[in-house]
């Protein structure tokens, strides 16, 4: 009796140890790495309102949109965000007037509340521009306001036709 | 009264996205005596955008002779491009960013626009 027993027991023994390695066998390895990346995106388009004959302006309570630029960082302390507000048209009719510009680029949205200092900590390399360190992994989004008034402080109309303006959205490396 | 002066900013609400990698390359030796070479990796998922242009800069963003298969190069929507930057050995020492520009359509009224630009950095 004790001969069958030590025999089963040995049985099991292998037969666990075949089952242990056909399990090895079918382990397979995942392999990744996060890898540092910046995404600059575009949320939101921008609109110029029209609200009086010299004024071209993204804000929304003069029929304006403000667009709005998202910037996607996978690891903290890569990269700088730097936006800008246009200071001049790309394209337009003639103008034989001078225009003045006037703006600003401030923090709309942050994926996380750690993100909250981001815009006190931001600086301006241009007057036009400004910088963010991004600190924190995650998504910013940054709003670029801007004011046009034509003729040169005299509040002179501007000349009917298309204008287009560009905004600038880097993103550099740390 | 007023005319109908609208100017847009930006490109259509599509998703529009830039990206390029890696973040910190390096120069590597090579096959030409003298010069190195770093490869980077773009990904165009700006609908409005099938140019980009490259650059390398040194620390106050000065231009560095660089030498690339093309200097300004198309990328279709949600395209990936791989591309080798050269550069002497010299000028290498001096090179602190390499950026990929977004070209933007002239005179192309009915679509605002944005510039967009990455830089990754030689450490």
């Amino acid at each position: 009796m004790k001969k069958i027993l030590t025999t089963l027991g040995l049985v099991v023994i292998l037969a666990g140890c075949s089952l242990f390695s056909s399990k090895a066998e079918a382990v397979t390895n995942i392999n990744g790495a996060v890898e540092s990346r910046c995404t600059v995106e575009t949320d939101t388009p921008g609109t110029y309102g029209n609200p009086n004959a010299y004024t071209l302006t993204t804000l929304p309570a003069s029929s304006g949109q403000e667009p709005i630029v998202r910037f996607d960082v996978s690891l903290a302390n890569a990269y700088f965000a730097q936006i800008s507000y246009p200071t001049s048209f790309s394209s337009s009719p003639s103008l034989s007037d001078s225009v003045t510009w006037t703006g600003a680029v401030t923090v709309v949205q942050t994926s996380t509340s750690d993100m909250s200092g981001y815009q006190a900590a931001s600086t301006t390399p241009t007057a036009s521009m400004r910088q963010y360190a991004l600190t924190i992994a995650g998504t910013t989004w940054f709003k670029s306001t801007s004011v046009a008034t034509y003729g040169g402080g005299q509040n002179k109309a501007f000349p009917g036709g298309s204008y287009s303006a560009v905004v600038v959205a880097e993103c550099i490396a740390q | 009264m007023y005319r109908s002066i609208i100017l847009s900013i930006l490109l259509c609400s599509n998703a529009i996205a830039h990206e390029m990698t890696p973040t910190y390359p390096k120069w590597e030796v090579s096959y030409i005596e003298g010069i190195k070479i770093t490869t980077m990796k773009m990904v165009n998922k700006r609908e409005d955008v099938e140019w980009y242009e490259i650059g390398v800069f040194d620390e106050e963003w000065k231009p560095i002779p660089f030498v690339t298969k093309h200097k300004i190069f198309n990328i279709k929507y949600l395209g990936h491009a791989k591309f080798d930057v050269y550069i002497s050995a010299r000028d290498s020492k001096r090179a602190e960013y390499i950026c990929s520009l977004s070209k933007l359509k002239g005179n192309n009224m009915n679509k605002p626009m944005m510039s967009s630009r990455i830089c990754s950095r030689f450490k």
